[in-house]
């Protein structure tokens, strides 16, 4: 019985469940090969994580402790006014407000066109068309175009992951920062069709990728789909130039 | 394996935040943490240093996007993933490179950048691409479980568990261990 690597180092970070765990025990206890392989795991895990650990014993400096605790002080002397909100108070100011607003008001909306599968003209960002929902506007040339390893951290449209489809196409995750939406893309007949979409945590700033991780809904969807793993920076720039064409020695059977 | 999920969920609920001053107080009770995995992602402790510092006003700036209950802890390091890689496309673009340490003058400023072990294993991962850099960091520097890394780096665990498992091989060969 041979086992790959990522499977024998899953296991020698006890990742693995019970029954996995117990054959691979087993064949380690009879195979000197096999054991050293999760030994050499075991050892670079403990050598990296040992190594680091003396950054614990060390004292936090005091400007850290500072900041990190709210002092206003530190904060003034380094000539910067932060805010300490209290939850519940308003944050940035009025022009904060009307944005989510906006946003709040235009997640509404696209939920509802969602469920009815209606086109809604406020956003343009999606189409429904033969019964599947396509990319339109700005979210169809941010699938087209953008790099999620080169994209400016305030684009409007976020891409996440990029991925082969079992089915040989490309995929690609995307968040819509104005709608606080997620989704899911998938290249067909020249278009961006969207099988999934999610509402993300409605956010404020610039920090959705942050606080609130991919929705279930979306990641599921990921899950579905993915045919081996998401694309590097360099596999998604190629697939990029290539147009998104299902490349017919990569696609799966 | 049971014991083991029900101990972590103890830790995070433990981490569980309900005011804004406890939000304070959980920050600073992470600063150890949040050091050491600045650590593996910078090269000498006074860059992590910065990177924690960034991290930290970022966090304090928009608190109000952080939901009660939530980890503390995984919001701050998804914060941290997303500070640190800015940081690397904004030198990107104006064109810095890392410069190889291989002069010998490192800036040892802080006592924790003279432990030779730590920076040779710190070199190491500076060599390894970023995406690879991050989980190792996470499941080996900060012994997260698979799914806390995947969920702090928002990605599926399969995509986890293949950039760890490249970043182990090129890091044991990076530091020469046929071990």
């Amino acid at each position: 019985m041979s086992y790959d690597d990522e499977t024998l180092m899953a296991y020698a970070d006890g990742e693995l469940d019970a029954a996995l765990r117990a054959k691979i025990a087993a064949a380690v206890e009879r195979d000197p090969e096999l054991a050293q392989r999760v030994e050499r795991h075991r050892a670079l895990r403990a050598k990296v994580g040992g190594a680091f650990a003396t950054v614990l014993e060390h004292p936090v400096p005091e400007r850290l402790t500072a900041v990190a605790s709210g002092a206003p002080a530190s904060a003034a002397a380094r000539g910067k006014v932060l805010q300490f909100p209290k939850r519940g108070t308003q944050v940035a100011g009025p022009r904060w407000r009307a944005r989510e607003w906006f946003a709040m008001a235009a997640s509404v909306l696209l939920g509802v066109a969602i469920s009815w599968r209606v086109f809604t003209p406020d956003t343009g960002l999606m189409d429904a068309s033969g019964g599947a929902l396509v990319a339109r506007g700005e979210l169809a040339t941010a699938l087209e175009r953008q790099l999620a390893s080169n994209q400016p951290a305030d684009s409007a449209v976020l891409i996440g992951l990029t991925f082969r489809a079992r089915d040989g196409g490309y995929c690609r995750s995307f968040t819509v920062r104005a709608t606080n939406t997620a989704g899911l893309a998938c290249r067909a007949s020249g278009e961006w069709q969207i099988p999934v979409t999610a509402s993300t945590t409605p956010a404020a700033g610039g920090l959705q990728q942050a606080s609130g991780a991919i929705p279930p809904a979306v990641l599921t969807g990921i899950e579905a789909r993915i045919s081996g793993e998401a694309l590097d920076a360099a596999g998604e720039e190629n697939a990029h130039l290539a147009g998104w064409k299902p490349d017919a020695a990569g696609a799966a059977k | 394996m049971e014991e083991r999920r029900l101990a972590r969920r103890m830790i995070q609920h433990e981490s569980m935040v309900t005011s804004p001053d406890d939000f304070g107080k959980s920050v600073v009770a992470l600063l150890p943490r949040l050091r050491r995995f600045a650590r593996s992602l910078s090269r000498n402790q006074h860059d992590a240093d910065d990177l924690v510092q960034n991290v930290v006003e970022r966090a304090w700036r928009n608190v109000d996007q952080y939901k009660d209950g939530a980890n503390v802890a995984s919001w701050m390091f998804g914060i941290m993933k997303n500070a640190w890689i800015d940081d690397r496309r904004a030198r990107g673009r104006r064109g810095e490179v890392a410069l190889p340490d291989d002069s010998g003058d490192h800036p040892a400023v802080s006592p924790i950048d003279t432990d030779t072990r730590l920076w040779s294993i710190s070199e190491a991962m500076g060599k390894l691409p970023d995406e690879q850099r991050v989980a190792i960091a996470l499941v080996l520097v900060e012994g997260m479980s698979y799914k806390e890394a995947a969920d702090v780096l928002e990605i599926p665990i399969g995509t986890l568990t293949s950039r760890l498992a490249r970043g182990r091989t090129a890091l044991a060969a990076e530091l020469g261990d046929a071990t």
